[in-house]
């Protein structure tokens, strides 16, 4: 049965990545390990990391990687999203910040970041940064429910996975419904609809990684590097 | 006069002959207030003479999907035609109506704004987020709910879809379990938020009706008692048919006038956002 792990805002910190690197190899019968954005930041030099996620060691596993927040960012910055610049980043944070950015990170590696996605659909699960509304849309376990249906509505899946806020959660549609009425040339029509059984959740951020096992929902937000009765938060 | 109504126009479509017969039956019920939710020009052959009326007419305008393609060029994805050939026939209506609409019309359809609000009414071509979505009668009621909720509306006007509608959503309610992982060992916590009622009305098509015969539509709000009328009025439809084929423009989009709908136009994906 597939098992997932999934991971994100790293911003440079290839310690972090070996931590869950190790934890997965010890403890964790995982197959596929989704990066859910961010693997770069202004913070630190983020070359090597870049570099071990392109070029995996031996016996660690390959990880899936999609673009998040400052990869876009850096994108932006560096002229691969059309006129559009770092805007957001030089609002929020200024010029040293994107000079930093710039600096963290080798050109060389422009590429590689340019190509990838947005975001992946698996076993109706949709997995992204943000949501399809926007690589920067922060959900979180305080964000409307009715925000988080769309979400999962826009995308047609069962669960959605994100990574933006950086928060570890499971929000759980358990019921409701609304009544739509219509009036028309041709008359009026009423229809009720029911709130789908869906879920999104948030995966956390650097040590702070999640598993998940589609075949049995089954979920554990983890910290990579702490002892096994501290870090196992499972449920079901 | 009626003082407290105002009436809500769409889809012009430079079609002249619709928009001086739905502007008279405006001003017929003595209706002061009236806006528009755009496109102007596309598919019909009239384009200078409607946006020239919308003009004197002061009409407040927001931009519609066409109205953008004109100005910016066509930057909309193709995803939005069902066909190749459907595409190829929009194309060359951009392009018609790019090489006759005057330089001032062309600046006036480049200075909407893309929503006009008024208290709680919010007037969109296509919906909040986009020009370009379609706002279907049908679609997901809790989307549809969203739309008008993140706008900060209780009223959401628009058009795009070319089909009048009035939708009310309501006695809405999600109840959802929350598991928070930074609280180790806590127990999900039950919420329930009770939803607002929200109204979306589509103004249909003034110049390119799809609602299944020839009329123009519109509607009206009375704000008085809030009720909405959907209007139909008959205009002359020959004249703007002639007109389309005298043009040179595609003779399926007089075809499609004389029968008020065509479903060959219609979006595969009608939910489908472009993002260009």
């Amino acid at each position: 049965m597939a098992r997932w792990a999934l991971i994100s805002g790293l911003r440079g910190d290839l310690e972090a990545y070996e931590a869950i690197q190790e934890d997965l190899r010890q403890t964790r019968r995982v197959d596929t390990l989704f990066v859910l954005g961010d693997v770069i930041g202004p913070e630190r030099e983020c070359n090597a990391l870049l570099e071990r996620l392109q070029q995996p060691r031996r016996g660690e596993m390959e990880p899936q990687c999609l673009y998040g927040w400052w990869e876009d960012q850096l994108l932006a910055e560096r002229g691969y999203r059309g006129q559009r610049r770092a805007d957001a980043l030089r609002l929020s944070q200024g010029e040293t910040a994107i000079d930093a950015l710039l600096q963290a990170v080798d050109p060389a590696y422009m590429d590689w970041l340019a190509g990838l996605q947005l975001g992946f659909v698996e076993l109706g699960c949709a997995l992204l940064h943000g949501s399809s509304v926007a690589v920067d849309d922060s959900l979180g376990p305080n964000s409307s429910p009715l925000f988080l249906l769309d979400r999962l509505t826009r995308m047609d899946v069962n669960r959605l996975f994100t990574a933006r806020s950086g928060r570890q959660f499971r929000l759980e549609l358990s019921g409701g419904g609304i009544e739509s009425q219509v009036r028309d040339l041709e008359g009026q029509r009423h229809h009720q609809q029911s709130v789908p059984p869906r879920q999104v959740i948030g995966i956390g951020a650097g040590i702070h990684y999640t598993l998940y096992d589609p075949g049995s929902d089954r979920l554990d937000f983890l910290i990579a590097g702490s002892k096994p009765q501290q870090r196992a938060r499972g449920f079901a | 006069m009626i003082a407290m109504a105002h009436a809500v126009i769409s889809c012009l479509h430079a079609n002249f002959a619709a928009l001086e017969a739905v502007l008279a039956d405006i001003d017929q019920q003595g209706i002061a207030t009236i806006t528009c939710l755009g496109d102007l020009v596309g598919y019909g052959p009239q384009p200078n003479e409607v946006v020239d009326l919308v003009r004197q007419r002061s009409i407040p305008t927001c931009q519609g999907c066409w109205d953008e393609d004109i100005i910016e060029g066509l930057n909309a994805c193709e995803c939005s035609y069902p066909s190749q050939l459907a595409e190829r026939r929009g194309h060359l209506a951009h392009q018609w109506t790019a090489e006759q609409l005057g330089e001032e019309n062309k600046a006036f359809l480049a200075s909407l704004p893309m929503t006009l609000r008024r208290d709680r009414l919010l007037f969109v071509h296509g919906s909040p987020n986009s020009q370009h979505e379609y706002l279907l009668p049908d679609m997901d009621a809790f989307a549809a709910l969203e739309r008008v909720e993140t706008a900060g509306a209780e009223t959401l006007f628009c058009g795009h879809t070319h089909r009048p509608y009035v939708r009310e959503l309501r006695d809405g309610s999600i109840r959802a379990r929350v598991q928070d992982g930074a609280a180790s060992g806590a127990p999900s916590v039950e919420r329930q938020i009770n939803l607002p009622m929200r109204r979306i009305i589509n103004a249909g098509s003034v110049g390119e009706p799809r609602h299944g015969n020839t009329n123009a539509t519109y509607v009206i709000h009375h704000e008085d008692t809030d009720a909405v009328e959907i209007r139909e009025v008959p205009y002359d439809v020959e004249r703007t048919c002639r007109a389309i084929v005298e043009s040179g423009l595609p003779p399926i989009f007089a075809w499609r006038l004389r029968h008020g709908f065509e479903y060959a136009e219609r979006a595969d994906d009608a939910s489908h956002v472009c993002e260009r």
